[in-house]
């Protein structure tokens, strides 16, 4: 460890810094120039100067410190985080992109403000996948957290939006404060906040029998929980993606769920809990908790009327199967139910900003967003529906499309781990026949359902764009899932503490 | 000669997608190009691997002109997951290859007269045909499981948008029946790529090591056999397909609803997909599931074989008594199967079992021809009466004499005349499963002859006898309606006359299965 901050420390800070530098960039733009598309082109541009940093870290791994730590091991960049970087990245480019008619539309803000605070959120995600040590793990999620709050409550004319919001920042609070009690006793418990050290005191301190440690483990996992809307946790979900905008909606659906993940399997893997979890049965609550996720979400979403609501329960569903892999980690250090999770991950962002952008379309053409609304889309916008269709159909699971590969692996690793998770395994597939219900109902009133009005909606290019990028990313993913397992690899079996590696 | 199998799996799918970008007129031309030149395609796959290898297409541990690439390889930790791109055709799957091919073209000809969105049609058709040929040419059981689940959603389209008045019912069955049903079948994967090693899931792999497959899982505290565990997950997909008695109720229901040509398909070549999974997987993987459980196996057969029987007696539309009739011809399928796999005898009944495995294999071909003919000769019909109705109808033969020769080509084929289709298969099965399973063949013989009761009886009730006068303006089938039933009745005439060529080809293919079968039957 170096003692002192150089040159090679902040470029391993680089892509956080330069995303914090383009939101402040896009929001001053805003005063001098009132063209929107200047600062639109700006931001979206910009996001490319974060992800040739980013690539640049993939690219040239080995010039950095050698535990490629920085800044006193407050910073991690390895396999992983880079991982996270390059996703949250690839969620701003959809994002900022799908949002840019709404915004102008349905919100009272300028598009500077709105893709600045969207920026800074994204700053915080990516750095809660790159901290490895307990208070900026907490600074990070926060950083992420504020700027949602605001996000939520952006359509100041709907009393939904302003109810979002106020539920958002009492639950988040009270969420955080869970968290920050569980850092507390496990800082009591092993006498550090850098995780490395953690990983390497919770060994002893649990043969010494040391149960503050399990109640820091279960208090972080429920800290966790509400930031990835896990069961009994998930309350605030349904009604925030129905109230706020539904470009914030999408960006709750998949930065929040994908930062809470990432925060958690480092908080756990490479903080060492997952390590001691095998012998004391943690793995039983996580096992319960993601059978609990998945069977509520499913089943509630059969009962929707509201398509941001149904998309609610839909993620808590997703986020069900991505505990499954959770649990495959916490009953036995697997790293390969780690590589399910992120390659899941992977293809759920990619998938559900495509089903998302669906909904925008729809809204930006008609301001509509029932289930009901969808009736007979696939005559009015036939693009948006056939890839809004394959969205959804990959969310559920359906081939050709790569959710399919997501699903199998994920679920194909916790199988793996022995006979104690075969029931999980075996009620994710059943939720997975469910889960199509719902999915096949909207593809049922696209296109079979006679809609009211014949005429043709007028999309947006971004909504079309956006589309084009999503559908295409989820097919090459079916043919490249290999490629990404075999890319994912080493990151995440990099993030398992060498000595408990099995 | 490695791409040929490639082009004709996925060559429809490109098709389907590419014809949405035309006008109307040429996207049916292009459906009906690419399906007749994939048709071709598979004919010249069929005859180029007989004449490369002289008189075989291999079995499943050699395949001919086989493609197979590691598409996904991953090692981490303790776990390996591998998938392959292979993609391999022999004596089982080939016949059923082109029966895909020939029974998607006819359906592309004989949807011509459908202008409802045909576009979103025909490119729905054509996804179809590369799902279907995906799940017989995969070598690899999760590209099969990837393949098998490609399907669902056109169908689910087709028959929803196209069918008729009780359509969202029937789609709707069909997509929970089949759903619930293939999750089980993933669950079946898993267990058995877990159980055999977990480093490949190639069908050479678990050929290899099938017999070897013993051993039992603790459940619940007790133990149960494995390869029984594994056969009841892995058919529990392919029984809702097949469709095996008492899930079969999503059948009648779909194959009335959907559109002639669906129907068709559905029939033709949907149904085979569970048969194909039974046979290949099954039997040729867990040879010992099969035999714990193949008399009792063999008396659902006979359920099926009577129960549809019985209920196609009692029907008042004709599409629904051929329905109701494919449920009882696929029970010969699962008889042969049940009797090929039967622990009676061991070794020495080789032959019999062998009849009664090519018998099904066969009949899996013959009952697609006969079935996929039928109910093109009722969607005629349909489109000219408007109505399905058996006893509405009287003496029309005369107003129609090509279509109604036709329909009594293919009725006679159905109940199993000889020198058509559907005697060979069925004597062959017979023949093969009386040594084996002698109660459940008696009682499933009986199907023969209420086979030929409900056809007969129906025969003489709408075509012939006095004409009702009702029907005096009924036109006959054009030469357009009646080419998909006239190349129909050819390929029936020729393998009822003239089997050998079929026969010879599905036969070494069986003979490995029939090994590994033996193989476990001497472990056990």
């Amino acid at each position: 460890m170096t003692s002192h901050i150089d040159g090679i420390q902040i470029w391993m800070l680089a892509p956080e810094l330069s995303v914090v530098l383009l939101g402040f960039l896009v929001l001053g733009l805003d005063l001098i120039t009132h063209n929107r598309r200047v600062v639109a082109a700006t931001a979206l541009i910009g996001l490319l100067i974060p992800l040739g940093f980013t690539l640049s870290l993939v690219v040239k791994q080995d010039a950095l410190t050698p535990d490629h730590t920085a800044f006193f091991h407050m910073l991690v960049v390895d396999g992983y985080a880079l991982f996270f970087q390059f996703l949250f990245l690839v969620i701003g480019f959809g994002v900022l992109l799908v949002s840019y008619g709404y915004v102008e539309k349905f919100l009272r803000v300028t598009i500077g403000e709105y893709y600045s605070i969207i920026l800074l959120s994204l700053a915080g995600m990516m750095l809660m996948a790159s901290t490895g040590e307990l208070i900026s793990v907490y600074i990070s999620l926060e950083l992420t957290s504020i700027p949602l709050y605001i996000l939520a409550g952006l359509s100041r004319s709907d009393t939904r939006s302003a109810e979002a919001a106020v539920k958002y920042v009492l639950l988040g609070a009270m969420s955080s404060a869970i968290l920050l009690y569980g850092m507390a006793l496990l800082y009591g418990a092993t006498g550090t906040t850098d995780l490395t050290e953690i990983a390497r005191n919770t060994q002893a301190a649990l043969s010494s029998g040391n149960l503050v440690l399990l109640a820091a483990d279960v208090f972080i996992f429920t800290g966790f929980g509400f930031k990835i809307s896990a069961v009994p946790f998930h309350m605030w979900a349904p009604d925030i993606y129905e109230g706020a905008p539904t470009p914030s909606t999408l960006f709750f659906s998949v930065g929040s769920k994908a930062a809470g993940f990432a925060a958690l399997l480092r908080v756990f893997i490479f903080g060492g809990l997952a390590a001691i979890s095998g012998g004391t049965y943690l793995w039983v609550m996580v096992a319960i908790v993601a059978a609990v996720t998945m069977t509520l979400g499913n089943v509630v979403a059969l009962l929707q009327t509201n398509i941001k609501r149904m998309m609610a329960y839909s993620s808590i569903g997703q986020a069900g199967y991505l505990l499954v892999g959770f649990a495959a980690i916490m009953i036995s250090n697997s790293p390969a139910g780690n590589l399910g999770i992120l390659a899941f991950l992977a293809v759920y962002v990619v998938t559900n900003i495509g089903a998302f952008t669906g909904i925008i379309g729809l809204a930006d053409a008609t301001g509509k967003e029932n289930i009901r609304d969808f009736d007979g889309l696939g005559r009015r916008a036939p693009f948006i529906a056939a890839g809004m269709g394959l969205c959804l159909l990959s969310l559920a699971g359906i081939p050709p499309m790569a959710g399919f590969w997501g699903k199998l692996f994920i679920l194909l690793t916790a199988w793996n781990q022995g006979s104690a998770l075969t029931w999980l395994v075996v009620l994710g597939l059943i939720n997975s026949a469910i889960s199509i219900v719902y999915y096949a109902n909207v593809v049922w009133r696209m296109f079979v359902a006679e809609p009211e009005k014949r005429d043709r909606l007028a999309m947006s290019g971004s909504v079309t764009l956006t589309m084009a990028v999503a559908v295409v990313g989820i097919l090459a993913l079916t043919i490249a899932f290999g490629f990404l397992l075999t890319g994912l690899g080493g990151g995440a079996g990099g993030l398992f503490p060498t000595a408990t590696t099995p | 000669m490695q791409w040929l199998l490639p082009v004709i799996v996925f060559a429809p799918a490109i098709a389907g997608v590419a014809l949405l970008l035309f006008p109307q007129r040429p996207a049916k031309l292009i459906a009906a190009g690419a399906t007749l030149a994939v048709f071709l395609l598979s004919l010249w796959l069929y005859f180029g691997l007989l004449n490369g290898s002289a008189t075989t297409f291999g079995d499943v541990l050699h395949p001919q002109w086989a493609v197979d690439e590691p598409w996904i390889n991953i090692a981490l930790g303790t776990f390996h997951f591998r998938v392959d791109y292979a993609l391999g055709a022999d004596g089982l799957s080939m016949p059923m290859i082109v029966l895909n091919a020939l029974l998607t073209f006819l359906a592309v000809v004989g949807s011509w007269h459908i202008d409802r969105r045909i576009k979103f049609y025909l490119a729905l058709i054509l996804i179809l045909e590369t799902g279907v040929m995906g799940v017989f040419a995969a070598f690899d059981l999760f590209l099969f499981i990837l393949f098998w689940e490609v399907e669902l959603i056109p169908m689910f389209l087709l028959i929803g948008i196209w069918g008729g008045a009780r359509r969202e019912y029937a789609a709707w069955k069909f997509l929970i029946y089949t759903l619930v049903g293939s999750s089980f079948t993933l669950a079946g994967i898993f267990l058995i790529y877990v159980q055999t090693g977990g480093q490949s899931a190639t069908y050479q792999h678990y050929a290899s090591v099938a017999s070897q497959l013993t051993g039992s899982l603790p459940l619940f505290g007790g133990s149960v056999s494995l390869p029984l565990v594994l056969f009841l997950l892995l058919f529990a997909g392919f029984a809702v397909k097949i469709p095996m008695w008492p899930v079969h109720t999503w059948l009648p229901d779909a194959h009335t609803e959907a559109p002639t040509a669906v129907s068709v398909l559905l029939a033709g070549v949907l149904l085979k997909m569970g048969a194909y999974g039974l046979i290949r997987i099954c039997l040729g993987f867990v040879p010992q599931g099969v035999q714990e459980i193949a008399p009792l196996l063999g008396i659902v057969a006979a359920i099926n074989v009577l129960w549809g029987a019985g209920a196609s007696m009692v029907q008042h539309d004709m599409k629904k008594m051929i329905a109701y009739a494919s449920v009882s011809h696929m029970g010969y399928v699962l008889l042969g199967v049940a009797g090929a796999a039967a622990s009676v005898g061991g070794a020495s009944l080789l032959d019999f079992r062998q009849a009664a495995l090519t018998g099904a294999t066969l009949q899996m071909f013959t009952h697609g021809a006969i079935t996929g003919m039928l109910f093109f000769c009722v969607g005629v019909l349909y489109d000219k009466a408007h109505t399905r109705e058996i006893d509405i109808f009287g003496g029309i033969a005369t107003r129609m004499p090509r279509e109604i020769t036709l329909y009594s080509i293919a009725c006679f084929a159905s109940l199993g005349l000889p020198a058509l289709a559907g005697f060979v298969a069925e004597y062959l099965v017979f023949t093969g499963t009386y040594a084996l399973l002698p109660a459940q063949t008696v009682f499933a013989v009986f199907g023969v002859v209420l086979t030929a009761g409900y056809l007969l009886w129906m025969l003489r009730r709408s075509f012939f006898g006095p004409l009702n006068l009702k029907w005096r303006g009924l036109t006959d089938a054009t030469l357009r309606e009646a080419f998909p039933l006239a190349a129909l009745a050819v390929v029936i005439l020729f393998v009822g006359i003239y089997p050998q060529p079929l026969v010879d080809l599905i036969t070494p293919a069986m003979q490995q299965t029939l090994h590994t079968v033996v193989q476990a039957l001497a472990v056990h």
